[in-house]
């Protein structure tokens, strides 16, 4: 997967090649309005990172004339300002998301992952996941890990389905909140963790090998291996 | 009338107010004299024909006799005139000789005096019959002259416009001069409000020297300026706090930075502080996006999206996000009662997250919290109600301030920003609502207030 950032700020666009790259991806870097255009035209982009506010072209200018030369490659905006107008803006000229300064990265890179997915969604439609051994059948809502089946409520199970479907993906406390309880504003308790600790009392802590992890300060992510 | 001057508009209405009333004594004047000299008339007439019909009485049977007498009675009087009539026409005495019965093609009849007019002057008579001892009785006309008194009404007339247009004028000048004098304590009062600026939002204008009628305005402009005052304050303690609250953090950051770069460490202490960090850095980017928000909403950008919310179904939802905690903690959920109302979904499920939130945060494990919901027909209540400890009641006022914290202590930890009620009451006011809050009898309870109107059921 080949990725272009676009981003004025010399440090932030350093740090997000450093981070995407080190996520699996080629990522290659501009820093000016221009230069975005001529790299996006002249090779071939699964996904474009695009600073709104860039001396020179900016990043609306930039995709109404990619748009225009009939270029579709996907593009993630990324902003300081959050104003519904720009929004609005942003995607009527043909964004696929929006990202408002300061992020997390682990936010950037699941909506990164979600572009991507979204590209080629020719994939089998599963009716059961599994990771290491543990298992999830979609259809019958239930899981089982080594055989063993465990008990989990509605949800439990949603959480659990969520970070089945995004494994190896740091997801943050509000990804979760957003996609299992459709909470889809930053609220400042801590039921994510209580929640992630429930789940790990009953998928991890009576097994040797531990799936559900703790990304501190990101949140969390569930893989077979630690790669620690 | 163009409402710049007080004192151009004073005067004017002085000047229309004297003019009005004059015009009016002016035509009663008038009405009550031309009553007056017409009763006056009728009198003088009908004394004439009193004494013509004692003659006649007296000296009936002597034409010669009559005559001489009504010579003698009418002959002084040169504005009087008399013919009597016989029954087949012919005059039988006339005073002066000359007259003759009037002609009555204009006259006009009132309480049984005629009046004309012509060019020879203005006239008033009595018609009557006279009755004679030993012939059929005569019919007497009086003529009375009365273009005298229509000369004085011509002149009373005059009069009176010019004494109007003179006590206009007059008027004018002492309506300026009242008005000019009376807005003496505005010009004060406008004096001393133009000597105030930021600096000096603590003065208040002096009630003392004010008459009554300016006692409310001042009195509002007060309570402004105590509005003022408090706004400017509080932005002034917002700056204060926002330095306080981001450089606690960033002070932190740069503490731990520069104590781990001092030396080598193992991988193990860089991860370990890095992460630490990280945990800062997202505090203090939640406290931004809030204080971001706020400022948002406080330019009115914050505009809800309003679809009609069931409210047991927002809790029922609410309630599902907070179980695990609320499980955890052993602090039951209930909820009471339902209504629907007009809002944002997203806005409103922050704000009852934000104040179930802190009600767990304040509720003593085995104490429940409870949800009421509450349909006035006009407005909708929403009562999320927790026995805890009490919020003091110089507290409860600004409890929903910006960073403010009614226990000190509770700044650090637990992730809590200090903006989550300034949220949820700006959130409220952007749908016309509103929020409360009381504490007594150890429990406390945050009311949100939803305003039904018309156009938004409609």
């Amino acid at each position: 997967m080949k990725l272009l950032v676009a981003e004025d700020e010399p440090k932030t666009g350093i740090y997000l090649q450093q981070g995407l790259r080190e996520a699996g991806f080629t990522v290659d870097r501009v820093v000016t309005g221009t230069d975005a255009i001529d790299q996006a035209l002249n090779e071939a982009y699964d996904l474009l990172i695009l600073d709104v506010m860039m001396p020179g072209l900016d990043g609306w200018e930039v995709i109404r004339r990619l748009r225009a030369a009939g270029q579709a490659v996907p593009v993630l905006f990324l902003t300081a300002r959050d104003g519904v107008d720009d929004r609005v803006k942003g995607l009527e000229l043909g964004a696929d998301d929006y990202l408002v300064k300061p992020f997390a990265f682990s936010e950037l890179l699941a909506r990164v992952r979600t572009l991507l997915r979204r590209g080629n969604s020719s994939l089998p439609v599963q009716t059961t996941l599994q990771i290491g051994d543990l298992q999830v059948d979609l259809l019958k809502r239930r899981a089982s890990r080594g055989g063993q089946r465990i008990d989990l409520t509605a949800k439990e199970f949603a959480l659990l389905e969520l970070l089945m479907r995004r494994h190896g993906e740091v997801l943050s406390k509000s990804l979760i909140a957003s996609q299992v309880w459709d909470m889809n504003f930053d609220s400042d308790t801590n039921v994510i963790e209580v929640a992630i600790r429930r789940l790990r009392a009953k998928i991890d802590d009576e097994f040797e090998v531990k799936l559900l992890h703790t990304c501190r300060g990101m949140g969390y992510r569930l893989e077979a291996q630690d790669e620690e | 009338m163009k409402p710049g001057s007080l004192t151009l508009r004073l005067s004017l209405l002085f000047v229309v107010a004297v003019a009005a009333v004059l015009m009016i004594v002016g035509i009663a004047f008038n009405e009550l004299s031309r009553h007056h000299f017409r009763a006056l008339d009728a009198q003088a007439l009908e004394e004439k024909l009193a004494a013509i019909t004692q003659i006649a009485t007296e000296s009936g049977a002597n034409p010669d006799l009559l005559r001489t007498r009504w010579h003698t009675l009418l002959g002084a009087h040169p504005d009087l005139s008399a013919v009597l009539l016989q029954a087949d026409g012919r005059t039988f005495f006339a005073e002066p000789p000359q007259a003759a019965a009037p002609g009555l093609e204009q006259a006009t009849q009132r309480d049984g005096v005629w009046e004309w007019e012509n060019e020879a002057g203005m006239f008033r008579a009595l018609k009557s019959a006279v009755p004679l001892p030993d012939s059929p009785p005569l019919t007497a006309w009086l003529v009375l002259d009365v273009t005298t008194h229509m000369h004085f009404f011509t002149m009373l007339q005059r009069w009176f416009w010019s004494v109007l247009v003179a006590s206009t004028v007059l008027s004018a000048a002492l309506g300026w001069l009242v008005a000019k004098n009376g807005l003496l304590p505005v010009a004060r009062v406008a004096q001393t409000a133009a000597s105030m600026s930021a600096g000096s939002l603590k003065e208040r204008i002096p009630l003392g020297p004010v008459p009554d009628e300016l006692r409310e305005l001042i009195t509002a402009f007060n309570s402004m300026l105590g509005r003022l005052d408090d706004s400017f304050m509080r932005l002034s303690n917002f700056s204060a706090d926002i330095a306080h609250e981001l450089r606690t953090p960033i002070s932190n950051l740069r503490t731990h930075t520069e104590v781990i770069l001092a030396k080598k460490r193992a991988p193990e202490v860089y991860e370990e502080n890095l992460t630490s960090n990280l945990e800062e850095l997202n505090r203090l980017s939640s406290i931004i996006d809030g204080m971001l928000f706020l400022a948002r909403s406080d330019n009115g950008l914050v505009v809800p999206e309003p679809v009609e919310l069931d409210l047991r179904a927002v809790i029922g939802k609410l309630f599902g996000y907070y179980e695990f905690l609320a499980e955890d903690k052993g602090v039951p959920l209930r909820v009471s009662g339902n209504a629907s109302v007009l809002a944002d979904s997203v806005m409103i499920d922050r704000v009852v997250s934000n104040l179930l939130s802190n009600a767990l945060r304040y509720t003593p494990a085995g104490a429940a919290i409870d949800v009421g919901i509450h349909d006035y027909g006009g407005r909708v209540e929403l009562r999320v109600e927790n026995p805890g400890p009490e919020i003091a009641p110089e507290h409860l006022e600004r409890i929903f301030d910006r960073f403010y914290r009614a226990d000190p202590a509770r700044r650090e930890g637990t992730g809590n920003t200090g903006l989550g009620l300034a949220i949820a009451r700006s959130l409220m006011e952007a749908h016309g609502g509103n929020i409360s809050c009381t504490s007594t009898g150890g429990r406390t309870a945050f009311i949100l207030t939803f305003i039904r109107t018309p156009t938004l059921q409609g």
